[in-house]
């Protein structure tokens, strides 16, 4: 990690050591039985060893702690700590120490050292310590320089510096996904794949909305009372694996009829992750505003208010429709047809007219139909003609039911 | 006499085995002569277990039988009445200085030309140790050794065990070695440290090298003793046969080879025994040698060290595939025993006190058994399956639940998940309410300590590693941890200071590789001197620990 040697002898030495958090010792247990050549021995060894634990020495966790041996890999988003220990080689005592600890990143250069004032003097064989701590907001080439001045017995002032260098890595890919629903309702999948070398235990993962919506997060379950991670037992994410986060938004009321007539980019709002590593290492990286493509609705729409999830054979249901004039200037006059298909039919009258609808502005309204056969079935079939345009859209697939025979009781 | 085929006779046995080029080793060569002839020496020694007579390895002319020697010391394990063999000791030159010169190489063999009193020595206690169930082979074989009269049966030399040394003399010291370059020739020749030469040729020696950590030692005079049986340097590959003692002094040298990190040496000297399920691993295999004994010859705490030396070679999958196997084995054992057979399915001749010794010892076995499978998954980060396999050892070692669930406590700890390690944590508050005596307490400061390390709370973790030594001051896990803790408060000095203490209070036991590499890392964290530091650690190591201790963490190299 060290990058320049130092040119001359310094009285004292500067020594950095990046705290990742400890590791904990493994033991290779071997043993045998009473009846065997050792007898106890084999057993009476692990005994004797400092490291297995007491009572469960075959047991290959052990409990105690070792230091870090090397760098290791840094990813964003975690704290970067350092142990920075100047120490006097010297036989003399050396006068006004100032430590300085700076971290240089390709954008900016930030101050790390806890404090700024200097060490009046520093006796033979003694240390100057410091723990630096620093949430590494950046990717890439990262250098912390640590330069130290000081004064030595005879007056001479003198100074040096060390760098080291180290890269930040990324560690989380993520990939969004957004899904449509029949009514405003926006869905979004969060893919998030661990690009870290080691488990990853996430710790929260939550959508934080724009102004315009609402958010539920659809990644536990109540059961028993309690809050259940939909992931199951596999709570940690190893090397590369991907978890899927499911997340529905709603647009608030004030901003609903908006909604429906958005068209283009809109900011649903951002992911803040929070991980955990090795030991407690925590990690905590925000995206930025995620952004969704508004449908095409074209001038009007059609969507779904109310519609029933199950419904049983053969059996009329109701829905609501919400047609919206998309348009922002002309003033629709629409007539609706209903047509069948193989499984829905219409019930009420085809082809009757809707009356005026303002640019702007929609109208709900009331259907009945039923469905000839079972299973998932999607709602197909109206036609709403602009009579003064003489344009015709079509609504196909607009919903789908579930339809399950009329033996099966259907709570309504 | 049962001889295999490559023993019909010499050009038979020339014709099955390609004359091997006996290179005995340069060091062992002066204890033990030229071997001229492979085949003869090897069928010379099969000849020895039923004519008992003399026979020298230094000098294969030899008539006369030495004087009678001593009888060897009856070691718990070894069964039968052991056959004296007595050798001549080195007369050639052979460097001198061995507190004890040895006269006799003592191999104990267990074997008898008469077999009503070895039927009638068969104990109880023989026979549900070794009972085994063998693969449809080896049965076929042993049904067939059992059924003739005469002649031999005919057996594939793919299918007889024929291991031999596949090196010799690993008598190195590491810490000898370091001192040489490091402390000088002078400091380097104080280093006294037992080695093969100056224990008694036979099992106490063994042990005694064992006990002291001398297992390098250890493991070359297994090699003597085995190169005494005939499995020497170079007899890989060529025909032998087996005992329990044999099979013993493979066990442990393969187990000390185990223990100092040689893996890929054990894996060559395990590979002729195959898997475990070879027919001359059979005491049903030697009939006039232990009549009417049966089972299997191999140690079960063999087949654990076969499976587990998988998982430090990197391949801990093949690790599982076997140890599922010996628990396949274990589980169809028990379940014969409680359904009232004997363990290999055959009708029961034992007593119900007999039955229920049997139950506990392969209950015992078949929990050590998941005790390496639940390792083996932890070594293969597959966390979940290790959390749930280690749940099932709680079942067979009770006793050891609150450590258990200690353990999988850090483990949810290792992999960020802070709340169930509290949880798990908290469970084990629970078990150890019911415990007297500090061990329970200790174990939940551990745990506390631990907990708040998650949570990135040093000072909160060094009070409760403190709390601990305040109960226990010879506590080496918590003295080392709480230095540990210093270090990340930034008190290097104070940290420094606590592990010195610690080593040069009790080095027997707190010279140990962790504990030295993480002085040996401040060492070098705080001054550019750090080389004098560590190389007063070695002299101090130097005075203390036995040939096995793990120079690297001296970080000297």
């Amino acid at each position: 990690m060290e990058v320049n040697p130092p040119k001359q002898e310094h009285l004292l030495a500067l020594k950095v050591m990046r705290l990742t958090k400890p590791t904990l010792f493994t033991n290779i247990p071997v043993t045998c039985e009473e009846k065997d050549l050792p007898g106890d021995l084999f057993n009476q060894l692990m005994r004797d060893d400092p490291s297995t634990v007491n009572g469960a020495e075959v047991l290959m966790l052990g409990e105690m702690l070792t230091l870090p041996q090397n760098f290791g890999n840094i990813f964003l988003g975690e704290t970067f700590s350092s142990y920075i220990s100047v120490h006097n080689d010297s036989n003399q005592v050396v006068k006004d120490i100032l430590v300085k600890a700076d971290l240089q990143t390709s954008s900016q250069r930030l101050n790390l050292s806890a404090s700024n004032a200097a060490v009046a003097e520093l006796k033979p064989d003694c240390c100057i310590d410091d723990v630096i701590h620093h949430e590494v907001k950046e990717i890439g080439t990262h250098i912390l320089v640590c330069a130290v001045s000081y004064t030595t017995q005879a007056g001479e002032k003198m100074y040096f510096r060390k760098f080291f260098k180290f890269q930040v890595l990324k560690p989380l890919d993520v990939k969004t996904k957004f899904y449509n629903a029949e009514t405003d309702e926006v869905f979004l999948e969060a893919q998030i794949q661990n690009m870290t070398t080691s488990p990853m235990f996430m710790e929260k993962v939550s959508l934080e909305p724009s102004i315009m919506y609402n958010v539920t997060e659809l990644n536990s379950v109540s059961q028993a009372g309690e809050c259940v991670s939909t992931f199951g037992s596999r709570a940690y994410l190893q090397p590369m694996d991907t978890r899927q986060y499911l997340y529905c938004l709603k647009p608030k009321n004030e901003f609903a009829e908006k909604a429906g007539i958005i068209k283009g980019v809109t900011v649903i709002g951002k992911l803040d992750i929070v991980w955990k590593t090795n030991l407690g290492e925590r990690g905590r990286l925000q995206t930025s505003q995620l952004q969704r493509m508004a449908p095409g609705y074209g001038d009007v729409r059609l969507s779904l208010e109310a519609i029933p999830d199950t419904v049983n054979l053969e059996e009329p249901f109701h829905i609501t429709c919400k047609i919206t004039n998309c348009s922002s200037e002309r003033t629709m006059d629409l007539v609706l047809e209903m047509c069948n298909t193989n499984s829905i039919h219409w019930c009420g009258i085809s082809g009757r007219q809707l009356g005026k609808l303002h640019p702007s502005s929609s109208l709900c309204l009331a259907l009945t139909l039923l469905s000839s056969v079972q299973g998932l079935q999607s709602i197909s079939g109206l036609r709403l003609t602009d009579t003064f345009l003489k344009r015709t859209y079509e609504y196909d697939d607009i919903a789908q039911v579930c339809v399950v025979s009329s033996a099966i009781k259907v709570e309504s | 006499m049962v001889k295999s085929p490559s023993f019909g006779g010499a050009s038979e046995a020339s014709a099955r085995t390609p004359p091997q080029v006996v290179q005995p080793s340069p060091s062992l060569s002066t204890f033990f002569g030229d071997t001229a002839a492979s085949h003869s020496l090897a069928s010379d020694f099969f000849d020895s277990f039923t004519t008992s007579a003399f026979i020298s390895v230094s000098n294969p002319g030899a008539g006369s039988p030495a004087p009678a020697s001593p009888p060897p010391l009856a070691v718990p394990g070894t069964e039968g009445r052991p056959q004296p063999v007595a050798m001549r000791g080195p007369q050639a030159a052979a460097p001198p200085a061995s507190p004890e010169p040895f006269a006799h190489i003592q191999a104990v063999f267990a074997g008898s030309d008469d077999p009503f009193a070895t039927a009638l020595s068969m104990s109880e206690m023989d026979r549900r140790n070794d009972a085994w169930l063998p693969g449809e082979a080896t049965r076929g074989v042993l049904r067939a050794v059992a059924t003739q009269q005469r002649g031999a049966v005919f057996v594939d030399k793919e299918n007889l065990t024929m291991p031999g040394l596949r090196f010799d003399n690993i008598q190195g010291d590491a810490v000898k070695d370091l001192m040489l370059r490091f402390l000088g020739e002078k400091a380097a020749a104080k280093r006294q440290v037992l080695n093969a030469d100056s224990v008694e040729q036979s099992f106490v020696g063994l042990k005694q090298l064992i006990s002291c950590r001398n297992w390098r030692a250890a493991v070359d005079l297994c090699g003597r003793l085995l190169t005494a049986h005939g499995q020497g340097y170079g007899k890989s590959g060529l025909p032998t046969s087996h005992t329990t003692d044999s099979l013993q002094l493979w066990f442990v040298r393969l187990a000390l080879l185990v223990k100092l990190g040689l893996f890929q040496n054990a894996e060559m000297e395990f590979e002729p025994f195959g898997n475990l399920d070879q027919p001359d691993l059979y005491y049903e295999y030697y009939p006039h040698v232990y009549p009417g004994r049966r089972g299997s010859m191999v140690p079960f705490s063999m087949r654990i060290l076969h499976a587990e030396l998988q998982q430090y070679l990197g391949n801990p999958q093949e690790s599982l595939d076997r140890l599922h196997k010996v628990k396949t084995v274990c589980s169809k054992i028990l379940a014969n025993l409680e359904q009232g057979l004997a363990e290999d399915g055959g009708i029961s001749s034992v007593t119900q006190e007999g039955r229920q010794a049997s139950v506990r010892l392969w209950r015992s076995r078949l929990g050590r058994v998941m005790y390496s499978m639940a390792n083996c998954l932890l070594l293969m980060k597959d966390y979940v399956l290790a959390v749930e396999a280690y749940h099932s050892v709680i079942k067979y070692y009770p006793e050891q639940e609150p450590q258990l669930l200690s353990g999988i406590g850090r483990i949810s700890l290792q992999i960020g998940d802070i709340k169930t390690a509290e949880k798990y944590f908290q469970d084990v508050e629970k078990v150890t309410q019911k415990l007297d005596g500090l061990q329970g307490k200790i174990m939940v400061l551990m745990n506390s300590a631990f907990l708040h390390l998650g949570q990135n709370n040093f000072a909160e973790a060094h009070r409760f590693f403190t709390e601990i030594l305040r109960m226990d001051p010879t506590n080496a896990v918590a003295n080392n941890n709480a230095a540990v803790c210093l270090l990340y408060l930034g008190k290097l000095k104070d940290s420094l200071r606590q592990l010195e203490a610690m080593v040069q209070q009790d080095p027997r036991h707190y010279l140990h590789e962790s504990v030295l590499f993480n002085l040996t890392t401040m060492y070098e964290l705080e001054s550019s001197r750090s080389m004098q530091k560590k190389q007063a650690l070695l002299e101090a190591v130097a005075g203390k620990e036995g040939d096995s201790f793990n120079a690297q963490c001296l970080k000297l190299a």
